[in-house]
């Protein structure tokens, strides 16, 4: 009766505020809305790409046919129209004279930024495909852009991919770099879904620290509060419940949004709702950490911003926490990111099943900031 | 809830027997002793920092043990004990000074009510039907029972404060400075309300204050200063211990100056004179009836005019002034005379050793 009357306040509370209500719900939208449009198409660029070829050199000895027509082609491919890629020129290559020359050619080009990469198509490219055997393209792209190092690394799926479906080709096509076992298909938003698992965690982290991290501090009636029977203990359990109530609405509905921009999942959708709550709790659980230890509204929001810095820089995806000494792992473990990001990577990317001991070390991580959160309020000084 | 027929027993609700309360190096409160009857209004009077707050905080369980000395009964229960507090906090109420410290602005008044109320074990039913008894008797309108508090005035706040401290027809209400911050009408207001309240409820209430009219509704005021309990009785009877029973002339005199006063003052049966305006002062007299007119003559005498003049007995507001000026005189001589011992001394030691270099350079020659 006591918990469930104090929870009807804590969501009364946020009800009646309906500037903050507003605010709750609709900047995870505008948020993902935002990124959603500024990262909606496959490709974040469009690329520029030559394709120069050997395979017009004249071959003995190992294959026996020299048909030399799959570089064409492959080149054709870029000529009918790709979705990443414009074509600026093919050039076909009989000596290695003409190969030096064209080289050197599209290297300027690089240099100049009329092309963004041009493709080597190798000696015996077209015999090899006859003889079914495997293949390689080795490609070169300015260096200098290290964002378009990656992207043309998923562009490069696909001509590949469409220049297989058309010849009917089975055997692997290598390019020079590691075949992307488990990347996203180019049909699918590719930039907005290689960053979903850092974006969607980040903002429910961010939404749901911000929804609790003020529900102590700013909860001035909490003096007189602590002047009834009331324990301690009901007052921040009525607190974690409604927000984790507000949080599960705000965890699904960008969930929702996500699905709705075109979320790639290849592994379970529902574990990968498990683990997006998982992460609302460890934001509600820090947010009452935060509103527990500080004193002022002002104080909670200042250690609000550092916090979501730190647990940002600690998630595991700007340094690795493998990389690290024995200690400083320890605090990166100490941030629900770092679980929590490896567990959606997992789930969408390589369609593992939730690893369950990583996503109770998850929760148990974010008990640890509930409890302390409790002990802190325990012993503060709360006196009317 | 209990009825009036509970009121003035005999029963004590709250003991307080030398209380000291100490924060450190700081004694706040010194030996403080006093009784609450049930049914009774007690009023605790005492310009900032008395230690009126911190008593409450005591009685309240909201300082530790460790802080406090003394025998505590807050309805038979001793707040030393940590085990106790649950049932002492079931047993009480509590209204804030501030509104903000005790609602739920966003909220209306039946959530809050039924929210506080939950507190104390009670069903939404039973507070619904606590609250609307205590809404009519604090005349707070039922179209607004049910409105955010935000959009109330700042007496009806005040007044939704007070049923929520009463929700659970608790032994005591302690009430902290509650007519703080409202302007003079609404100030009696809030006074006759309490007295309704504790009328109609028979609800023993312990104010504390230092607004000197909350007395009106007081059945006994205690005052205090500097943590120490300076007088502890009915408003009447405190009245009773100043000169001729509280007998004063308040005269209205022409041109008043402070060498008038001082002339006034060297009346051998004036016992205290108070300056209550420009040309107002108040004069308690050594048996007033008897000597009246003999002061008046002595007034005539040295050319003072009186403008006109009534009497009247004093109030609890004059009791107060007089008995903090007395304790500040007092003070002051004590510590005129702790400095007059230091110098005398000090010079006393200074001739010792005076006395003593003169005695080692004779010895010396």
């Amino acid at each position: 009766m006591k918990l469930s009357a104090l929870i009807r306040k804590e969501l009364g509370r946020i009800r009646a505020d309906k500037r903050s209500l507003i605010l709750l719900f609709s900047i995870p939208i505008i948020l993902i809305v935002i990124f959603g449009l500024t990262t909606g198409g496959s490709t974040t660029k469009f690329f520029n790409a030559a394709i120069i070829s050997r395979d017009e050199i004249p071959t003995y000895g190992d294959y026996t046919s020299n048909s030399s027509e799959y570089d064409e082609e492959f080149a054709g491919v870029f000529i009918k129209g790709l979705g990443s890629f414009g074509f600026q020129g093919y050039y076909p290559c009989p000596n290695e004279a003409a190969f030096l020359y064209a080289y050197e050619k599209n290297m300027e080009l690089l240099r100049t930024e009329v092309i963004d990469v041009f493709l080597v198509l190798p000696e015996y490219f077209s015999e090899k495909i006859e003889n079914e055997t495997t293949n390689w393209i080795a490609y070169f792209v300015d260096g200098s852009d290290s964002q378009a190092i990656s992207a043309i690394e998923v562009s490069m799926q696909e001509p590949i991919s469409v220049f297989k479906q058309e010849i009917e080709m089975t055997e692997n096509l290598t390019v020079l770099i590691p075949y992307l076992e488990f990347d996203v298909p180019f049909w699918e938003k590719q930039t907005i879904n290689y960053a979903f698992p850092l974006t969607i965690p980040l903002i429910i982290i961010g939404t749901t620290m911000n929804l609790s991290c003020l529900s102590i501090v700013s909860d001035e009636p909490l003096p007189r509060m602590v002047i009834t029977p009331t324990p301690k203990s009901s007052i921040i359990l009525s607190k974690l419940i409604a927000n984790l109530l507000i949080m599960v609405i705000q965890a699904g509905e960008i969930f929702i949004g996500t699905a709705l921009f075109g979320l790639y999942v290849l592994g379970s959708l529902f574990e990968l709702l498990l683990v997006l709550l998982g992460v609302g709790v460890a934001g509600v659980a820090i947010g009452l950490f935060v509103s527990s230890l500080t004193t002022t509204e002002q104080q909670a929001n200042q250690l609000y911003i550092i916090l979501f810095v730190v647990i940002m820089l600690f998630s595991g995806i700007y340094i690795n926490p493998d990389d690290l000494p024995t200690a400083m792992q320890l605090i990166v473990y100490m941030f629900p990111l770092s679980h929590a990001i490896p567990l959606i990577y997992n789930i969408t990317f390589k369609g593992l099943p939730l690893d369950y001991v990583r996503y109770f070390g998850l929760l148990i991580l974010s008990a640890v900031y509930i409890f302390l959160a409790y002990i802190i309020f325990l012993i503060k000084k709360v006196e009317v | 809830m209990r009825k009036i027929e509970e009121q003035n027993s005999n029963e004590v609700v709250v003991d307080v027997q030398n209380l000291n309360v100490s924060f450190g190096e700081a004694h706040i409160i010194h030996d403080v002793s006093f009784q609450v009857k049930k049914g009774e209004i007690i009023g605790l009077f005492g310009i900032s920092g008395a230690g009126k707050t911190t008593i409450i905080r005591v009685l309240t369980c909201q300082i530790k043990s460790k802080n406090w000395t003394g025998k505590v009964l807050v309805t038979d229960l001793t707040p030393e004990k940590k085990k106790n507090h649950q049932k002492i906090l079931s047993r009480i109420g509590y209204v804030p000074q501030l509104e903000l410290l005790n609602l739920y602005f966003e909220l209306s008044p039946l959530i809050n009510i039924e929210t506080f109320a939950s507190n104390y074990g009670m069903k939404k039913e039973e507070a619904q039907k606590v609250a609307e008894e205590l809404f009519t008797i604090l005349d707070i309108a039922e179209d607004t029972w049910t409105n955010a508090l935000k959009k109330l005035s700042g007496g009806e706040k005040k007044r939704v404060s007070m049923a929520i401290g009463l929700i659970h027809s608790p032994d005591v209400l302690f009430l902290d400075e509650p007519t703080t911050g409202v302007d003079a009408n609404k100030r009696y207001d809030i006074l006759n309300y309490l007295k309704k309240l504790n009328r109609r409820l028979g609800t023993t209430m312990f104010v504390i204050t230092h607004d000197l009219e909350a007395a009106l509704v007081c059945d006994k005021t205690a005052i205090l200063r500097e943590g120490k309990l300076l007088a502890f009785d009915t408003p009447q009877n405190l009245i009773q211990t100043l000169p001729s029973k509280g007998l004063l002339a308040r005269l209205t005199i022409e041109d008043l100056t402070e060498e008038m006063i001082e002339i006034i003052q060297e009346y051998e049966h004036c016992e205290k004179i108070s300056r209550v305006g420009v040309s107002e002062v108040e004069i308690f007299l050594n048996n007033f009836e008897k000597n009246l007119n003999y002061f008046i003559d002595y007034l005539l005498e040295k050319n003072i005019k009186i403008v006109s003049m009534s009497r009247d007995v004093a109030n609890f507001r004059r009791f107060f002034q007089i008995l903090i000026q007395e304790q500040e005189e007092m003070e002051r001589k004590e510590e005129k005379e702790k400095e007059n011992i230091g110098r005398e001394r000090r010079e006393g030691r200074a001739i010792e050793d005076e006395r003593e270099i003169e005695e080692n350079n004779a010895a010396n020659e």
